[in-house]
């Protein structure tokens, strides 16, 4: 698994995936916390938790993080 | 705190107070009013898209032309005044999301509440469990979420993971208070409903009632909708009642939440299934119109190795803990293998031991490390006995006479995938062998029954197999249907599927109304401002997170008792008093700079401030060194940080921690509080060889000193 609870990540960039709404947008370079990854089976296409400073919590695709710790 | 006013904000507080301030008696007024007022608060929150502007207007007009009520065509020409005047200041809100006067901005929420997807008001009902008001807080909680009991017991608590006491040591355990409280309040009769809009006498019928399908009931339910819930299985709960074992979540739970929202008027019907015993077009001709869809993911996915289908022992995980939860308690087998590493898995293998199962394996492809089930479920069951046999890749069932001898496994090692930044596990050649089982469950994942919506060729999914919705409104492709919870995201967490279902019951009340839709995710809402109760900074930093108390380990091997016992009275208003209060301190870092870099004090040691680094944070240095100058306190842009005299000490605290107390000094000659020692000593200081000598008789405020300074020459002045 990529992403583990409680990892910091930043939302590099939009996603190609078709889970990607537009209102997203303005999440990009946004600081948060993976606070659900995918808990079942590991897989790098479901979409995952991710809780962000001052914007929220929203489930997204894995491809726009990364890591920051 | 701001002093600023915001037109936009003020338009919304005024025009609530319109319909019993100006007797706006017609309810078609009425409605007018609170439509516009639900616009306005979508401006106040960042929510308006292009068309609020003028749908605003637009009601407006139609009040002001509406001569069957004149307090109603008063606040019409009213809110017309304001649009003209105030017109930029809401085209600014509206097209940059930007108030100027920072008021709507102020209403920030802090990061524990931003990151619940049901937007609870978490400072809030904290404070107020601290206090002793369990019932005002579970008011509180239920205002955004209809199942705190449940939540208390089985969230995945992503508002702890942003817990800003997490960087001071370990994040406040909200979701055990939550569940105290709970408690306390459903015991006291105290669980109680919000009030009621009159029937509206539309028809919504929501399928599912998992926490997503129960959590839209209750909203469209209160906003006088009628409502009935259809569900497959003979009890509502959905996940959390079949996907949850009974040691993590008791029914009777479930049944009381449920119960709750039964009060509110909504109908279920039980062993209903969508797609078999009803469909779209037998609602529709019943008058529903609108569906919500909460039908979870609830069938597993295969493994898709040799003999996975030729013996009766091996079960889809999903399918076994349903079974259990509905009743059934034959033991699987002696020897079980659970194949898998997430939370279901370790329910399922959990489950088997109560059930009576000797040993039960869970064969997982990977290290512990990568397990996706959370670290202390894991704990629990290691505790309990459960096996793990990791970097195991599954390769064939055996057995013989139709039944289960074995799982066929490889031994495997990670390895990096050129152009992948994830390990992957290689199977070892030769390293074959095998685990003796006489069942063996599948937890490898679960997909949504997609086959009960053949007759909706229109509903459109994505490549995951989910409900293709628009996230901010829950609106499918097909008008009048909306959907959320795991057949939209696939497997994810119960306080998600209540979110979405709130989110979703707004919406399909905006659609039956024809309102417009918000162009943006709802911005949490803060409930109240609790006042701050002081804390002593010795307190604030001693006061430890307690352990969960545990059953017996003997017990838990052997009954569905509930694992976790809860904490006491005592333990829980102490955890409750370790929150910060972020509500109130928007952790700007001004306090920290001024003291620091202005005054040269350095007296407060807030390192938490910081996200991505924070530093060390200790509350009570500030008693080491502080000045009581007040400088933070007047540069606090919240007032999260006080200095106020109390008595004859002045006190400096920040969001209610007693950061310093120290006495104050009066004027020898008037009796005037003129500062405490190190503040005065402090101005001294920087005065140098201009400050006047202390007198032996005591110190002079400003004005005394002034008035010796005409006699006697040599006296300067102390100024602050």
């Amino acid at each position: 698994m990529t992403f583990h609870k409680g990892q910091l990540v930043r939302v590099k960039g939009r996603s190609s995936d078709e889970s990607w709404e537009s209102y997203m947008d303005s999440l990009v370079g946004s600081r948060g916390m993976v606070t659900d990854p995918d808990t079942q089976i590991n897989d790098p296409d479901s979409l995952i938790e991710v809780s962000l400073e001052d914007k929220g919590t929203f489930r997204l695709p894995q491809d726009c993080l990364e890591i920051l710790d | 705190m701001s002093e600023n006013t915001c037109p936009v904000h003020q338009t919304l507080l005024e025009l609530r107070a319109f319909p019993s301030t100006h007797r706006i008696v017609h309810p078609r007024s009425r409605r007018l009013v609170e439509e516009i007022a639900t616009l306005i608060e979508d401006i106040v929150t960042s929510r308006a898209g292009g068309e609020h502007l003028p749908s605003i207007a637009a009601r407006a007009d139609e009040l002001v032309g509406f001569a069957g009520d004149s307090g109603g065509m008063a606040a019409g020409a009213w809110l017309r005044e304001r649009l003209t005047e105030h017109a930029e200041v809401f085209r600014s809100h509206v097209e940059h999301r930007n108030c100027a006067a920072s008021v709507c901005d102020h209403l920030t929420p802090a990061p524990c509440q931003m990151a619940c997807p049901a937007g609870i008001d978490v400072p809030t009902y904290v404070s107020l469990i601290a206090l002793g008001h369990d019932d005002e807080a579970i008011e509180v909680i239920r205002r955004d979420n209809p199942l705190p009991w449940v939540c208390g017991l089985v969230c995945t608590r992503p508002c702890e993971m942003m817990c800003v006491r997490k960087r001071l040591d370990t994040p406040v355990s909200i979701k055990f208070l939550k569940a105290f409280a709970a408690e306390r309040a459903m015991s006291w009769g105290c669980y109680d409903n919000p009030p009621q809009a009159p029937a509206s006498g539309r028809k919504v019928c929501v399928i599912g009632a998992g926490p997503g399908g129960l959590s839209a009931a209750y909203y469209l339910a209160q906003h006088g909708h009628t409502v009935r819930v259809i569900e497959a299985l003979p009890r509502a709960g959905g996940m959390i009642l079949v996907g949850i074992p009974r040691y993590r979540l008791p029914s009777d739970i479930i049944d009381r939440e449920v119960a709750k929202i039964e009060d509110l008027g909504v109908e279920f019907r039980y062993n209903t299934r969508f797609g078999k015993d009803v469909d779209l077009d037998s609602l529709r001709a019943e008058g529903f119109e609108a569906f919500f869809f909460a039908i979870g993911a609830h069938a597993s996915y295969s493994l898709g190795i040799e003999g996975e289908n030729d013996f009766p022992q091996v079960h889809g995980a999903v399918d076994f803990l349903q079974r259990v939860a509905l009743g059934e308690r034959r033991c699987p087998g002696k020897h079980v293998v659970v194949i898998g590493g997430g939370n279901v898995a370790i329910d399922a293998a959990r489950t088997c031991l109560r059930l009576g199962s000797q040993q039960v394996t869970i064969a997982y492809r990977r290290t512990r490390r990568e397990m996706p089930a959370d670290h202390e479920e894991v704990e629990q069951a290691e505790e309990e006995g459960i096996h793990f046999e990791l970097l195991t890749v599954p390769m064939a069932v055996v057995g013989e006479e139709g039944r289960v001898t074995a799982l066929r496994c490889l031994k495997a090692k990670l390895v990096t995938v050129p152009g992948s930044n994830r390990q992957s596990p290689k199977p070892i050649e030769g390293s074959d062998y095998e685990i003796p089982a006489d069942a063996i469950i599948s937890a490898i994942g679960q997909r949504i029954e997609r086959q009960w919506f053949d007759k909706i060729p229109e509903l459109a999914w994505t490549h995951r197999d989910t409900i293709r919705v628009n996230t901010i409104t829950m609106e499918t492709s097909v008008p009048g249907i909306f959907a959320a919870g795991d057949a939209v995201t696939g497997p994810a967490t119960v306080i998600e599927a209540i979110g979405g279902g709130k989110r979703a019951a707004m919406a399909i009340d905006r659609y039956l109304g024809a309102i417009p839709q918000p162009k943006l995710p709802p911005v949490p809402v803060r409930q109240q401002r609790v006042a701050c109760f002081d804390v002593p900074a010795n307190t604030k930093m001693a006061l430890k997170r307690p352990e969960m108390p545990l059953l017996g380990i003997d017990r838990r091997r052997t009954t569905f008792q509930q694992v976790e016992l809860g904490y006491s009275e005592n333990q829980t208003r102490e955890e409750a008093r370790r929150c910060l209060r972020c509500d109130i301190c928007r952790r700007c870092g001004k306090c920290v700079t001024i003291c620091k870099e202005k005054m040269g004090v350095d007296a407060l040691a807030l390192g938490y401030l910081s996200f991505e680094h924070p530093e060390e944070s200790d509350f009570r240095r500030t008693e080491q060194r502080c000045i009581s100058c007040g400088a933070c306190a007047a540069n606090c842009p919240t007032g999260a940080m006080r200095i106020e005299d109390r008595g004859n000490e002045r006190v400096l605290s920040l969001c209610g921690t007693v950061l310093n107390r120290q006495p104050l000094i009066a004027c020898s000659s008037c009796g005037t509080v003129i500062g405490t020692e190190r503040y005065l000593a402090y101005i001294r200081g920087r005065l140098g060889k201009l400050a006047a000598k202390i007198d032996p008789a005591g110190q002079l405020c400003d004005a005394c000193a002034r008035n010796k300074g005409h006699h006697r020459p040599d006296t300067v002045m102390v100024t602050g």
